[in-house]
């Protein structure tokens, strides 16, 4: 290797491990704090640090956007010195950043006390109204609880199997943080995931497609779902911008569509839950456009 | 019918996906780091405007992230100020 080649392998390697993706998962669970918060405070004057938790997601957009940059100006100077080869974009591996495990583990905040089963009655009467399917009478205390990331291929597998009862049983079984959480590990896998589906990146003329390959699954699974919910995921999976609503929606009910919905496009590409666990290998993207009808 | 404790408790789970948060930005900044001394050794000498660029920009992100953790810090603190007050 010339002295230049390794220059340029160096760089390669830095920009590949910029921290684009610890952003993005970062983004996502303070926008789905805030869309809790949003919810518990509607009416209150109280803002209930919301709007210290929009400029925190600012500031975080901004991070990521200059992290693009400098990635991009690391691909510039490679071309500059003729490493055309290495300027090349890495493999896209952000999108599953959101469901690995934390190498250091939150602090919890002062007093924090274990959150139990406080809303296990909320969570519970949520769930059987967007399942229809009534929580179980005897809970299996012994059961490890799933974190998020093995809810959410839990989910998965109910969906794949085409089995309400099943998917029910599973989000009964997990804690209202645990199912709330899915909020915010879903939108980079979800982007990925219709990515994959339609051959491209999601673009806002895409709405129409998706929506049309899997609003009836969707139903069918999440009988009690609004369809505005599921439209307002479509729409940030596209990149259209999302008019704000008068009121603020449940917060179990977006985190459940969205779980369920990458479920539905996971058993579209006909791809097992394990393919979302973080040691998984890469799914190759298929080149040409997948019929989504 | 909502309780103060049902309410505390949503709370209680907002503050949890903060926290995460947290520590997500907080891996971001020493990575962030690692990359900037690692493009300050390599590149050491350039005159090239695109470097410049980088350094710039992985400057910024830094500080963006560290505005983030402010930010997040205020908001943990006035959800817990609420709280207190139920």
């Amino acid at each position: 290797m010339s002295l230049i080649q390794e220059l340029g392998a160096q760089l390669r390697a830095t920009s590949d491990e910029l921290p684009t993706g610890l952003v993005t998962a970062a983004m996502e669970k303070l926008r789905s704090a805030t869309e809790i918060l949003m919810w518990v405070r509607e009416t209150s004057i109280d803002p209930v640090g919301v709007p210290q938790l929009g400029n925190a997601t600012e500031h975080a957009e901004r991070a990521a956007a200059a992290l693009r940059i400098a990635q991009d100006a690391i691909a510039t100077y490679l071309t500059q010195v003729g490493l055309t080869g290495d300027a090349a974009a890495p493999p896209d591996s952000d999108w599953k950043a959101g469901l690995e495990r934390p190498e250091v583990k939150p602090e919890k905040p002062e007093d924090a006390k274990p959150e139990g089963e406080k809303l296990g009655p909320w969570w519970h009467q949520r769930i059987a109204q967007l399942t229809g399917e009534d929580a179980p009478e005897v809970n299996d205390k012994d059961q490890p609880q799933a974190d998020t990331a093995e809810l959410l291929r839990r989910v998965a597998s109910g969906v794949r199997a085409g089995d309400k009862a099943r998917l029910g049983r599973e989000l009964h079984a997990a804690s209202a943080a645990t199912g709330l959480a899915l909020s915010a590990v879903t939108p980079a896998v979800l982007h990925r995931l219709a990515g994959d589906l339609l051959g491209h990146e999601p673009r806002p003329e895409d709405v129409e497609r998706l929506r049309s390959a899997a609003a009836g699954r969707v139903r069918s699974l999440l009988p009690g779902t609004s369809p505005a919910v599921l439209d307002t995921l479509i729409a940030r999976i596209c990149r259209v911008p999302v008019a704000q609503q008068g009121q603020s929606g449940h917060p179990a009910d977006n985190a459940v569509t969205a779980g369920v919905l990458t479920g539905v496009l996971l058993a579209r590409l006909g791809r097992d839950a394990n393919t979302l666990d973080p040691n998984a290998p890469e799914p190759l993207r298929r080149p040409e456009a997948a019929d989504a009808r | 019918m909502a309780s103060v404790a049902e309410v505390k408790a949503a709370v209680d789970a907002a503050l949890q996906q903060v926290s995460e948060g947290q520590a997500a930005i907080q891996a971001a900044r020493e990575k962030l780091g690692e990359a900037q001394q690692s493009l300050a050794a390599a590149l050491d000498g350039s005159g090239s405007d695109a470097v410049g660029a980088a350094h710039g920009s992985l400057s910024q992100a830094d500080q963006s992230l560290e505005e983030c953790l402010g930010a997040t810090a205020l908001a943990v603190e006035q959800a817990q100020n609420y709280t207190a007050m139920l």
